[in-house]
């Protein structure tokens, strides 16, 4: 995506805040294509990749009156994704752990910890949206532990770069010296 | 729903949408709601009150639900409309007395307040630097606001709180383009 069409997302979707529905459908069709591409990427399943992405969708739509101008839509959007991702991630791996009786009850971290890691996935998926589509395929390859299209040194070096460039992005949309 | 069906999703996520802006408008117009209730429990005519405070809601969720100018329009246009409403409420029991009798001071009050929220009205848009729509939507919320308690009044406190408003809005034209004549 490129700096213009950034630009252009942040004004519609600061449009559509405003309450202009005439810019609805242009959102709509700048969001899905990237939205789906994340969920691809995360679920690595194409069932399960369209239903966190129409999920996700849903919930961008429905915070949209709340979007904070001063912020890029962009991240924020892919942020409700990936959160939708790892959510519905999550209930798959639940029901597959309850249908095994002698797996433990994953249910062990505390309600404040959750909320904590909620919120901090949240940001760090806020920071990915910034990144090169590179950074992001090397740190998604990351957090799933599955093989990236490079491997070796190169990939650690790569995956490096994506971390750096991550925590700078972090530190910029938080304000943190 | 593994299969995207973009209409489909376009339809929900656009519902969606809606159903958050009409949460928002409702939860928006609770304080309205909160000053009808009171001003019905001290109103003289209850009914009026109420029917006039119902029309300033459910004007105040359309505009916050909307969006845009007449969204921003609600909240200057009802603390506006509070003014001649407060007024009218302070000055109810108080009569103004002369040999020819007692005079209720609540039609001067419709008038002032009128004249206050209209000046208030008129202020906050230029400053702003807003168009006719956030205008008549502020102006709208504002009279709506200060006829809940100028209604009770009867049609004298309607028309002073009316009358007081335009006098307030065309000073404020009035002053903007001479001091633009000026300088």
């Amino acid at each position: 995506m490129t700096e213009s069409e950034r630009a252009e997302v942040d004004q519609l979707m600061a449009r559509l805040a405003d309450g202009d529905r005439a810019v609805f459908t242009d959102v709509f069709h700048l969001l899905w294509p990237p939205i789906e591409r994340l969920c691809r990427g995360l679920l690595k399943n194409d069932a399960d990749a369209a239903d966190a992405a129409q999920e996700a969708l849903q919930k961008v739509f429905e915070r949209a009156a709340a979007y904070d101008k001063s912020r890029p839509a962009m991240p924020w959007a892919l942020a409700i994704a990936g959160w939708e991702c790892r959510t519905l991630a999550r209930k798959r791996t639940r029901r597959r752990e309850t249908s095994d009786e002698n797996q433990a009850e994953p249910g062990t971290v505390g309600d404040e910890e959750r909320l904590v890691q909620r919120d901090l996935v949240e940001a760090a998926l806020g920071a990915l949206g910034h990144l090169p589509d590179a950074d992001r395929e090397a740190l998604i390859a990351t957090y799933w532990d599955t093989a990236a299209p490079v491997t070796g040194s190169t990939f650690r070096k790569r995956r490096e770069r994506a971390l750096d460039r991550l925590r700078s992005a972090f530190r910029r949309i938080y304000g943190i010296d | 729903m593994a299969s995207t069906d973009l209409p489909i999703l376009l339809r929900r996520a656009r519902w969606g949408y809606e159903k958050t802006r009409v949460r928002g408008a409702l939860l928006g117009v609770m304080p309205i709601a909160a000053i009808v209730l009171l001003a019905a429990c001290i109103a003289d005519h209850p009914p009026l009150t109420i029917t006039v405070g119902a029309a300033a809601a459910f004007l105040g969720a359309v505009f916050l639900w909307y969006g845009r100018a007449p969204q921003k329009a609600v909240l200057p246009g009802f603390t506006a409309g509070l003014v001649p409403l407060f007024l009218v409420v302070g000055v109810n029991h108080l009569h103004m007395c002369g040999p020819d009798g007692c005079t209720s001071l609540c039609m001067y009050a419709c008038a002032i307040g009128g004249l206050a929220a209209g000046l208030g009205v008129s202020v906050v848009s230029y400053r702003r630097g807003a168009g006719p729509a956030f205008w008549l939507s502020a102006s709208g919320i504002a009279l709506l606001t200060g006829a809940i308690a100028c209604a009770g009044v009867g049609y004298g406190g309607v028309a002073g709180l009316v009358l007081g408003f335009g006098a307030g809005a065309l000073s404020t034209v009035a002053q903007r383009r001479i001091g633009r004549r000026a300088s």
